[in-house]
């Protein structure tokens, strides 16, 4: 199959990204996810298959392929995810086979509650075509009638990841108030876009702290300065300080995990730590493409990403640099019970509930690729 | 004589190692069914409710039977027929019944995958008693990373020793600890893997008494505490205390009796008592274990916010998370 040129071709943009996402050339979760969807999107074109279970193979052999390449990106399988979990979904509905069996069992009980009137077929006007898998006179059959379909879910997992920070945005004006001191660090464009909307309707103000050694924080009170809101940007030592005058911590994510914790920007523990000495409310801005399902990745050091340590001692201190090690981790893991809300595209929840959007959002199979 | 009946199957049924008491309950009740005579729904599912009171009434400890009594009373209510017979029907609801109890036992093995990758090589775990989850976890874990685990005595029945005993023989360090050496132990400790006796639908947790101890300290010591639950053992109830547990009854923690006429002595010991010089005089009260044990509880409920994860066989949940699957079964 890998003398065929279609799946040549796909191996080249695969092999392309994988060598983008190691060298560090695509960052950024929404990025890599958008990227990995332009992939993901061209395999799908280009593949063949005549069932369903070659399809899902072949994405997941890209999916693995990719995830190695930047396994701390963790957008990247959460794309993946997505994509599978939609198509399975467009095939369920696509071949009239009921995706779940009438039988009822106490085990399904358990699982899925009280019996519900299964009326919600709807009988849909469109005349289908017949699914017809495994056809031996003709393999691509399945293939040509399934992939518009498939294009289709594709192009709203694209849709929505455009149009993801204004989603968020969109009940800003609900969260922040008129005359509040907003705490927020690091340069994260949902916060951004979020706090640049809630300035539409609300005069508040914003305290940024600089966020060493990246000083995202000095970008964004550019950005927020720039946009007319009143903004102060504070060194990173004085968020505790500062703390007792603020009416709301504001804090972009990397990576939203199953049990409600998160990877953020390092400096978010110590501002989520420094909020709970004066229960000040910790808000997550993420979109729903940030949600990871893996429960148990905090347990290991090794789990956080470390970036170039020149930032924070550089090679210039020759002396300095033989003595000491130096790290520069680019995120911390903050745990559940030091935030207060998640607001997603998808409506705002609490951490204790991110299990269930998980679950909603993919398939249970896909969590590990 | 259906009282009875019930109450010997159970019995029977609990003599599996491998049972726990609310598949027991779900069995016997099949059993029951088996020999009823019920010729309507109605009849039937009377019958077996006033089956489900007469185990709960006889059983001192009744959470774990309630709660596999309650599903499968609810699961028969909401069973969607159109057989044709009666007797069909019920047939076919005690082969649901078996064959569930058949599929149960297999959520250990489930149970244990998931809290397998929260083991990490080399650590230290508490647990409280004795739980066949948790055996079922650690020996599995035994077998592709190296832990040690303390387990606490868990008196009065002293169930901790049996885990050590059979952790012991399949060659994992362990050590027995006092229930009252648990503060001492923890900085040791990684996290605590509990077992339960049912998961309420607050998320807290019953289980054998001194759980809740654990879970206070372990909070205070920031540890992970995980509850490790088969998901027939979600029970819908909501305890605000350890008062309302079913299992409490007056008797629990009350104060002796003033001893009656013969032995005016209880109100003449405490002097003495505080005058340690008199110790000729020693007390004439015997306190036994047996007596402690009669005024004490089994089992107690921990709080929700102590627990950091519920990992079950319909997946790890947050505490909170429990109250989904209750709510989906018995509200609606």
């Amino acid at each position: 199959m890998a003398s065929d040129p279609q799946s040549a071709a796909n191996q080249r943009i695969v092999e392309d990204l994988v060598s983008r996402l190691r060298r560090r050339q695509v960052v950024g979760s929404r990025a890599t996810a958008l990227e990995t969807l332009l992939v993901l999107r061209q395999v799908v074109s280009k593949a063949r298959f005549s069932n369903i279970d070659q399809l899902i193979n072949i994405i997941r052999t890209v999916g693995r392929r990719l995830v190695e390449a930047q396994p701390k990106e963790h957008s990247v399988g959460n794309t993946v995810r997505k994509v599978l979990h939609h198509i399975r979904e467009e095939y369920h509905t696509a071949s009239e086979r009921p995706a779940v069996e009438t039988s009822f069992s106490i085990a399904k009980f358990v699982l899925q509650g009280q019996p519900r009137k299964q009326q919600t077929t709807v009988p849909k006007s469109e005349t289908r075509i017949p699914l017809k898998e495994n056809d031996p006179d003709d393999p691509d059959s399945f293939a040509r009638v399934l992939k518009p379909v498939l294009m289709e879910a594709i192009q709203d997992v694209f849709d929505e990841l455009e149009t993801v920070y204004d989603n968020i945005s969109k009940n800003a004006k609900d969260h922040i108030h008129s005359d509040e001191i907003i705490l927020t660090l690091g340069m994260s464009r949902t916060v951004e876009s979020f706090l640049k909307a809630a300035a539409h309707n609300r005069n508040y103000t914003v305290i940024i702290a600089e966020t060493a050694p990246s000083y995202g924080g000095r970008e964004m009170g550019k950005s927020l300065s720039s946009a007319g809101i009143s903004t102060f940007l504070v060194p990173d030592s004085s968020i505790y300080a500062l703390m007792s005058r603020v009416n709301k911590v504001i804090l972009g994510a990397h990576a939203i995990l199953a049990n409600g914790g998160m990877f953020a920007t390092s400096g978010s523990l110590l501002a989520a730590t420094a909020a709970r000495e004066y229960s000040t409310p910790v808000v997550v801005c993420a979109g729903q493409f940030k949600l990871t399902p893996l429960w148990n990745l905090y347990h290991e050091y090794g789990a956080l990403d470390f970036g170039d340590p020149s930032a924070v001692l550089g090679f210039d201190e020759g002396d300095l640099v033989e003595k000491v090690d130096v790290v520069n981790p680019y995120y911390d893991y903050v745990r559940p019970d030091l935030l207060d809300v998640f607001i997603t595209n998808y409506g705002d929840h609490p951490p204790s509930s991110i299990y269930r959007l998980l679950k909603e959002t993919y398939d249970d199979e896909d969590n590990e690729l | 004589m259906a009282e009875l009946q019930i109450y010997e199957s159970y019995q029977r049924l609990l003599q599996n190692e491998e049972l726990s008491t609310p598949l027991a309950a779900i069995l016997a009740l099949t059993e029951m069914m088996e020999r009823s005579r019920a010729g309507t729904m109605f009849e039937l599912l009377n019958e077996l409710k006033g089956g489900a009171e007469s185990l709960s009434r006889q059983t001192s400890n009744p959470i774990g039977l309630n709660a596999g009594c309650e599903l499968f009373i609810e699961f028969i209510t909401l069973f969607p027929h159109d057989a044709a017979s009666f007797s069909e029907l019920k047939r076919e609801l005690i082969r649901q019944g078996q064959q569930y109890a058949k599929q149960a036992l297999t959520y250990r093995t489930r149970i244990a995958e998931l809290a397998f990758d929260f083991i990490k090589d080399d650590s230290v775990i508490l647990t409280h008693s004795y739980s066949r989850v948790v055996l079922k976890t650690l020996l599995m874990a035994h077998k592709r990373k190296r832990i040690s685990v303390f387990v606490t005595e868990a008196r009065p029945r002293g169930m901790g020793i049996k885990t050590a005993e059979i952790l012991q023989a399949s060659g994992i360090p362990c050590t027995v600890v006092l229930d009252s050496a648990v503060a001492y132990a923890i900085e040791k400790v990684d996290f605590v893997l509990m077992g339960s006796e049912a998961v309420v639908e607050s998320g807290g947790l019953v289980n054998a008494v001194g759980s809740n101890q654990i879970a206070i300290i372990a909070k205070a010591a920031n540890k992970p505490f995980y509850a490790l639950a088969e998901s027939y053992k979600f029970h819908r109830m909501f305890p605000l205390s350890q008062y309302d547990l079913p299992s409490h009854h007056p008797r629990l923690l009350s104060f002796p009796q003033a001893l009656g006429a013969g032995s005016g002595s209880s109100s003449v010991r405490r002097p003495s008592e505080s005058s340690l010089p008199l110790l000729d005089h020693a007390p004439s009260i015997k306190i036994t274990q047996e007596d402690i044990a009669r005024n004490n509880p089994d089992v107690d409920y921990t709080r929700p916010d102590l627990i950091t994860l519920v990992f079950s066989d319909v997946g790890s949940l947050t505490p909170e998370g429990v109250s989904q699957y209750l709510v989906g079964m018995f509200a609606g």
